[in-house]
């Protein structure tokens, strides 16, 4: 599984040397954070930087994992997935080298928005929850970047993806607990954010900003993962193998 | 090296490879014919990339389909897209592949192979600044490191100006004289017959001629060119569809 990680390399690589690609992917969350974060007056709680920046967090790597679909997109229209088809490395590696490369770079984004936060003064209660924050961004990106990998080889067209992407994108966000909680939510929004895959992350992220350990949202977001990942090897040895 | 056996694949009602036959030995062997005539397909099956709908097909004595992982480590297959990563530099983009089948000595035969290619003064150059005639080298480059038996080449010398098709062919005509295997596909037909060892003209998805270039061209008579050939054996929509050149003049004057 040597290969995972060359593949892996190769896409780092490509995505650091975009530098305009690096610096744009992060103003949309830097934005939300301090615009929304800092400006939008609330009667729940009176941080609500320190509310949101959970819910920014997890934006970033859910609009990182769904932007991820492109690259095996081009891969394939671009001729690259042939070569490497062709090769005798196993041919799943491609597919888990994507995955990753996707997740890895959803966490760096997160990186620079957790900095940000702790500038504008978030504070984690308990710094050793850090470490399973990243763990809970890293399951939640695996689960969407698996996805949007899956819906990528699918529809093998960049323009249709995006339509598909910028659909799903939103929506999922804002029926999410990212902007409120359940308890101000209307009935209707708070039934659909309960279900929304994206409210476990999010919500597990408060959880451990706060202190806690969410024990049940981290089994449920590897489970998520697990699945998606099984998915996505069994369409694409489907496709290719 | 290649021997393939009533080979057909299908895709829905389309049959675009038929029943073919066809033994390859140590050569370069051109796969001509007209868009559509089924020569991607045939590539893309010998490259373990596509199943047969039916027939069966050997590359170095390996099946495609049943020891399909041993064929691909004894080619390399360079599609016509002409796939190099442009932010990386030449050098990084054969080291990926050098990584990727795992070549020992990894650092020396990348250099080796950038030599070989005449690549060696730019290779820390990003490919985004490379022509389109260095960018097919760094392919072959990437495609030699693992020294495969076959080299499998879909239309090599396409979009290329004539001093890097001179080049290409060049380096082809190196890699047989060392006792490499090499099946392609053009559409230059003038470069097949002044390159290749044997050449087939296939069309709807069966072998209409097969032989060398010469044997060809003098069945059909002196002074005629392989295109000739091609132009007997091969009838496409386009050439049915007759040119009328009446109804065309009064077109433009009408405008």
């Amino acid at each position: 599984m040597k290969a995972l990680f060359y593949y892996f390399e190769r896409d780092l690589v490509k995505w650091l040397r975009g530098r305009v690609t690096v610096v744009s992917s992060l103003v949309m969350p830097a934005t939300w954070l301090v615009f929304v974060g800092l400006a939008l007056p609330t009667k729940f709680t009176d941080n609500y930087l320190a509310f949101i920046t959970p819910g920014i967090l997890v934006m970033t790597t859910l609009f990182s994992s769904l932007q991820g679909g492109t690259l095996m997109i081009f891969d394939k229209i671009l001729g690259f997935l042939n070569k490497f088809l062709a090769m005798p490395s196993p041919r799943e590696s491609i597919l888990y080298g994507k995955i990753l490369f996707i997740s890895v770079r959803g966490l760096l984004q997160a990186t620079v928005i957790l900095l940000i936060a702790t500038l504008l003064g978030v504070r984690i209660l308990n710094p050793i929850n850090i470490i399973l924050i990243y763990l809970t961004l890293f399951l939640f990106s695996v689960f969407f970047s698996a996805l949007s990998t899956m819906i990528g080889l699918y529809l093998s067209d960049h323009d249709s993806y995006s339509a598909v992407n910028s659909m799903i994108s939103m929506p999922l966000f804002f029926t999410s607990s990212a902007l409120m909680p359940y308890e101000v939510m209307p009935s209707w929004l708070s039934t659909m954010a309960k279900l929304n895959p994206v409210s476990y992350a999010i919500d597990s992220i408060r959880m451990l900003f706060e202190g806690g350990m969410p024990v049940q949202g981290l089994i449920g977001l590897a489970i998520g993962a697990g699945i998606m990942v099984l998915l996505g090897t069994y369409q694409f040895r489907k496709a290719f193998v | 090296m290649i021997e393939i056996r009533k080979l057909s694949r299908s895709f829905g009602n389309l049959i675009a490879v038929n029943n073919l036959d066809l033994s390859v030995g140590n050569e370069i062997f051109g796969l001509l014919g007209p868009n559509g005539a089924g020569k991607s397909t045939t590539v893309m099956m010998l490259t373990t990339l596509l199943k047969p709908t039916s027939g069966t097909a050997k590359v170095c004595g390996y099946d495609v389909v049943k020891e399909s992982k041993k064929v691909r480590s004894k080619i390399s297959y360079v599609p016509q897209d002409m796939a190099v990563d442009r932010k990386l530099t030449g050098r990084e983009n054969v080291q990926l592949y050098a990584k990727l089948y795992g070549i020992p000595n990894r650092n020396s035969k990348v250099e080796e192979v950038l030599e070989m290619m005449g690549l060696s003064d730019r290779a820390s150059d990003l490919v985004a600044t490379y022509s389109g005639g260095m960018r097919r080298r760094l392919e072959l480059a990437q495609a030699l490191i693992h020294e495969p038996e076959v080299l499998f080449l879909d239309e090599p010398t396409l979009g290329l100006d004539v001093s890097g098709r001179k080049k290409i062919w060049e380096h082809i005509s190196m890699l047989k004289a060392e006792g490499m295997t090499i099946f392609m596909t053009t559409h230059y037909l003038e470069e097949a017959e002044k390159y290749c060892d044997r050449v087939a003209i296939i069309d709807k998805g069966r072998i209409e001629a097969i032989g060398s270039p010469e044997n060809l061209i003098n069945s059909i008579g002196e002074d005629a060119s392989l295109n000739d050939v091609f132009l007997e054996k091969v009838k496409t929509p386009e050439e049915q569809v007759s040119f009328n050149s009446t109804q065309f003049r009064n077109l433009l004057r009408r405008r």
